[in-house]
């Protein structure tokens, strides 16, 4: 064995779009950070759709990117096609979304990495997490080399004892053509003894684009003008680059025929699968079934870059055997002629139950072990990027010693997405909608910046560059809102990389939302309270008297940390939390009055 | 920031009630209350009028304790009003109006302790308050008359999920697929769901027992004594409203006040003059239309001698009523017979003389006690007004959702008040169910990624 004289601050397992964005945090925040990955080549990997953003999860990079992450930048980057979803309803549900050139984005994202002090990147696969009294100490990898390490983060996407189904077909992997990591999922279970459950998830087919005849599908071009998913991209360059289009189509009464044909031999229905997959997004056969009332449902090709003629089908995501597959295809209008590259499949994998997580993402079981992305029950990228900028902005906070950094529910949709996981758990694979914000009026896409870009500076994720125009931007913003005829200078240079515009649509919007915006904040602020009050080290719900039974179990288990949090698990009544806050006064008079004896 | 909460200090009975608003608007509310300007001077209690929009709801006598000087070391004020259920309720209802909410069972005791104004022996008493309270909510469903609540507002709520989840999955429709629900569509729907609401509330606020008064009908024998308690009750409270002979010749109708509650008995005075038969048969044929009339039955029964069978006959008719029937055992101060009356231990019952006066006070509790928790005609009705102030909320905001449908404003707008008002249907029914709309979404609908 090699035991690595390099001592890292953190460790990060996984380069995707969790790891990717842990490993950038942490480092950023002067942690010496090293990211682990079974192949440097696969970095930052779009294993699905070629696209970033979408709704609710368009709200996610633009926070993302709003904190210093990378996925906004690297997504214009990469950009091949841009549209701003659901803009015929109010701003407050207006999504982002960027397809992306598969190949760009990862290497793009590659390159961010090594140019990031305090990072460093070895290809390796993490087989054990070595743990003492303390918690993690290091990391253990296939080839047997040992890194000492003080806190480990774990975004280990679907590759934790990986299955791969395509019809009754059954294969290892933890991506297609990649080695799954049984070495540490066993480590996992049987050594730290996590709480590992089994999700499932799938993709489509690709096709090649040679035999499409484009002429029966429904044109869908990139928006002009654009609006860039990151807040430091220039618009006015990014307007003068080539974009490419998308197409829209429809399933047909004969693709209905050929699946309700072979249902049995799809991997879903067979009786191989055991995860859980989820209820949106589902594959087209779970689409059929579930909704026999639909009889066509619509298909949208995607381009996996611009240089080649792959396509992805959003919405034929599929588990039948490949001789299926091919008939699907053929069954759609303008793919006659259309063949396979590859073929669609499902895939099952371990992930921990995200209860035993602490708002900061770190482990209630295992000290200084954090979690982000797939592991902890989610879906998408972006719901995975959101995880890895938290965990691996806590992670380096714990190595300080100081506090950890959480994002409320009012204040992001990260804030929404971790709660959630850490409060209600997860039975099917997470991915977030605008419903499950409760201050969705405030959490826009258009204030994103507005809402945590304080955050990012005052932890050092930004550069102070954009300090001053940042600062101008707000009280711009602030001008705009109280005065919206104020006299402005159109031509304000000051400002890049925002401006006068982009304040401008600020202010239309917070007045157009103006009673609600006050209504969200005085609820916020209610909660915010309930939140202050912190449940003390030490204090046992159980030997509180006159909780529901259930209550006092699922607080044991939760292990809330503050009175909000123990609200938010389903089913702890406003009395029970007036007994707790009596209790957390009288437990903490007690304490007081033992430490003054 | 603190809610300012308010609740009754004072329990059922006696000629004053005692409300109680805490926290840091207490003293605006006051002022609004009182339509002053100025605070009142600390620890003085002064006689206030008190104002219900502009007209007068009570002249009362207030207190204000400044904090921390007070009894949860928060900005309190006490008023003393006049303890009718109109008043009492009809003053909480514009607190709440004003930006109170309800106290939970314990909280202003809460918030002493907290406060730093009570000690840990007295923290666990308080403990043991908010656990009952913890489990008498928790058996809501259980009980048949909340449970009947719990039902019609789980239906309400449902029908309203299915409406909000509608909307949500427009809003999240990735695929941009769906076609726009109409204004008609969403208009009717929160009107349907509004009918409901109303319905609801309205048993409150305008329940017939406080407008109308509790019709009770007095109904026994001729030489049962029946006469003489309506006398004893009407002259012992003295507290006769109006004194007016009945629209027909053979009944007497006296309206009375006890305890604070209007009170309308009837008494079926014609079957004296007939005596026995052939005229009994019209005695019971009066009876009988003055009980389908009452809310309430006190059957009049002399305790010192056997029963006739014509009162055994009447015991039948009053049981086919099915209604809340009171026996009244009267004449105790003579020997008493113990006379044997079939499933009478199903039934309320008191013992009284109208000579000594004795029991009359009970009885009187008896006849009121559970007025503000009876049933209306459909078994149904609002006695909480915690479930009231639920009720009210979530109509403001189902209207508010129809003036925003006028203007256009929008699914994500609609969504804001749809969900506020499913918040305090929620709250009424004391349960958590968070991902209801979600659950619909994913059921009904089928969405993309």
């Amino acid at each position: 064995m090699f035991v690595c004289e390099d001592k890292y601050d953190v460790v990060v397992i996984g380069a995707g779009h969790a790891g990717c964005e842990a490993a950038l945090a942490s480092a950023k925040l002067g942690a010496k950070t090293l990211l682990l990955t079974q192949s440097l080549d696969t970095i930052a990997q779009m294993s699905c759709n070629p696209s970033i953003g979408g709704i609710a999860k368009g709200q996610i990079v633009r926070e993302i990117d709003a904190l210093g992450g990378a996925m906004g930048r690297v997504t214009d980057h990469a950009a091949l096609h841009y549209h701003m979803l659901n803009t015929g309803k109010g701003p407050a549900v207006h999504s982002p979304r960027v397809q992306c050139d598969k190949k760009v984005y990862q290497f793009t994202f590659k390159h961010f990495l090594e140019l990031q002090p305090n990072l460093d990147i070895m290809q390796d696969e993490a087989v054990k997490i070595s743990v003492s009294d303390n918690g993690v100490d290091g990391v253990l990898t296939l080839r047997n080399t040992f890194y000492h390490t003080k806190t480990v983060i774990l975004t280990t996407g679907t590759f934790l004892a990986g299955t791969i189904h395509i019809g009754t077909e059954m294969f290892r992997g933890g991506r297609y053509n990649d080695m799954p990591s049984d070495g540490l999922a066993k480590n996992l279970r049987e050594d730290l003894h996590l709480n590992i459950l089994r999700f499932k998830t799938g993709t489509p087919m690709r096709i090649n684009a040679r035999g499409l005849d484009f002429s029966k599908f429904r044109l869908q071009p990139s928006d002009n003008p654009l609006q860039a998913i990151s807040h430091f991209t220039d618009e006015k360059e990014q307007s003068k680059r080539t974009f490419l289009s998308c197409y829209i189509t429809r399933t047909t009464l004969e693709t209905d025929k050929i699946l309700r044909a072979n249902f049995q031999r799809s991997a879903m229905y067979s009786g191989n699968i055991h995860g859980l997959g989820p209820r949106y997004c589902p594959s087209v056969e779970d689409k059929i079934k579930k909704f026999p009332d639909v009889t066509s449902h619509p298909l949208f090709l995607e381009p996996e870059g611009f240089h080649t003629e792959e396509y992805y089908i959003q919405g034929f995501s599929t588990s039948m055997p490949e001789d299926v597959q091919r008939a699907l295809i053929k069954s759609v209008p303008g793919m006659e002629n259309a063949s396979i590259t590859r073929p669609g499949y499902a895939i099952e994998y371990d992930f921990s139950d995200p209860r035993d997580l602490y708002p900061s993402l770190e482990s209630k079981r295992i000290p200084r072990l954090f979690m982000a992305g797939q592991i902890n029950g989610t879906t998408g990228y972006e719901e995975a990027g959101g995880q890895g900028i938290i965990a691996g902005i806590n992670a380096a906070l714990k190595v300080q010693g100081k506090e950890p950094f959480v994002l409320r529910r009012d204040e992001a949709y990260i804030g929404v997405l971790i709660d959630d996981l850490i409060n209600k758990g997860v039975n099917e694979p997470y991915r977030m909608f605008t419903s499950r914000a409760e201050y969705r009026i405030l959490l826009r896409n258009d204030n994103a910046d507005l809402r945590l870009t304080p955050h990012a500076f005052k932890l050092g994720l930004l550069d102070d560059k954009y300090k001053a125009p940042f600062e101008k931007y707000q009280a711009l913003c602030q001008k705009l809102i109280e005065h919206p005829a104020a006299p402005v200078d159109e031509n304000e240079t000051e400002l890049f990389p925002w401006t006068v515009e982009k304040a401008r649509r600020h202010a239309d919007i917070y007045h157009k939302y103006a009673g609600y915006y006050e209504r969200n904040k005085k609820d916020a602020e209610r909660l915010a309270e309930m939140d202050s009050i912190k449940i003390p080290e030490g204090f046992d719900p159980s030997t509180v008297r006159g909780l529901l039974f259930e209550s006092a179990q699922k607080l044991a288990s939760v292990k809330p940390q503050t009175l909000g949090q123990a609200g938010r698990i389903p089913g702890v009544t406003p009395a029970d939390l007036q007994l707790l806050a009596v209790h957390i006064e009288r437990f903490r008079r007690l304490k007081n009055a033992r430490a003054a004896h | 920031m603190q809610h300012t909460i308010c609740a009754l200090a004072t329990g059922t009975g006696g000629a004053v009630a005692l409300v109680r608003l805490s926290g840091p608007e207490a003293c605006r509310i006051w002022q609004e209350l009182s339509h002053r300007t100025h605070l009142p001077e600390p620890r003085k209690q002064i006689l206030c009028t008190l104002y219900d929009g502009e007209e007068v709801l009570d002249k009362a006598l207030v207190t204000y304790f400044q904090a921390p000087h007070s009894f949860t070391g928060e900005d309190v004020v006490e008023f003393a009003v006049h303890a009718s259920p109109y008043v009492k309720g009809r003053l909480l209802e514009r607190l709440c109006a004003h930006g109170a909410v309800m106290a939970k069972r314990g909280e202003f005791s809460q918030r002493a302790f907290l406060n730093g104004k009570m000690d840990l022996v007295e923290a666990q008493g308080l403990c043991d308050l908010i656990a009952s309270g913890n489990k008498a909510s928790h058996k809501l469903a259980m009980d048949s008359l909340d449970g009947k609540l719990s039902a019609r507002v789980t239906d309400i709520k449902k029908r309203l999920s299915e409406l909000l989840a509608q909307i949500e999955v427009r809003l999240d429709d990735v695929d941009e697929e769906m076609t726009p629900l109409s204004d008609e569509f969403i208009s009717g729907e929160i009107n349907t769901v509004l009918v409901h609401i109303k319905a609801l509330a309205d048993t409150f606020s305008v329940g017939k027992y406080i407008k109308d008064g509790l019709k009770t009908a007095l109904v026994g024998a001729p030489n049962s004594g029946k006469s003489s308690l309506l006398n004893a009750l009407v002259g012992f409270d003295r507290a006769i409203v109006s004194d007016q002979s009945g629209t027909t010749r053979d009944t007497v109708e006296e309206t009375l006040e006890l305890n604070g509650q209007k009170i309308i008995l009837t008494d079926t005075a014609g079957i004296r003059e007939h005596a026995l038969d052939p005229a009994e048969k019209e005695g019971m044929r009066r009876s009988r239309r003055a009980m389908e009339r009452a809310d309430l039955i006190l059957f009049v029964l002399d305790a010192s001698r056997p029963l006739t069978p014509e009162e055994q006959e009447l015991w039948q008719a009053i049981r086919r009523q099915q209604k809340r029937t009171l026996i009244v055992w009267n004449k105790t101060d003579l020997q008493s017979a113990h006379p044997a009356l079939e499933e009478a231990e199903k039934y309320e019952q008191a013992e009284v003389s109208c000579k000594t006066g004795e029991g009359l006070a009970h009885l009187k509790k008896l006849i009121t006690a559970d007025v503000t928790e009876a049933q209306t005609a459909d078994g149904l009705m609002i006695s909480n007004l915690r479930h009231y102030e639920a009720l009210l909320r979530a109509q403001t905001e189902l209207e508010s959702a129809l003036i925003r449908l006028q203007t256009q404003a929008g699914g994500e707008i609609y969504a804001e008040h749809l969900r506020g008002a499913l918040k305090h249907l929620q709250d009424l029914i004391g349960e958590v169910t968070p991902d209801d709309v979600l659950g619909i979404i994913f059921s009904k609908f089928c969405m993309g990624k």
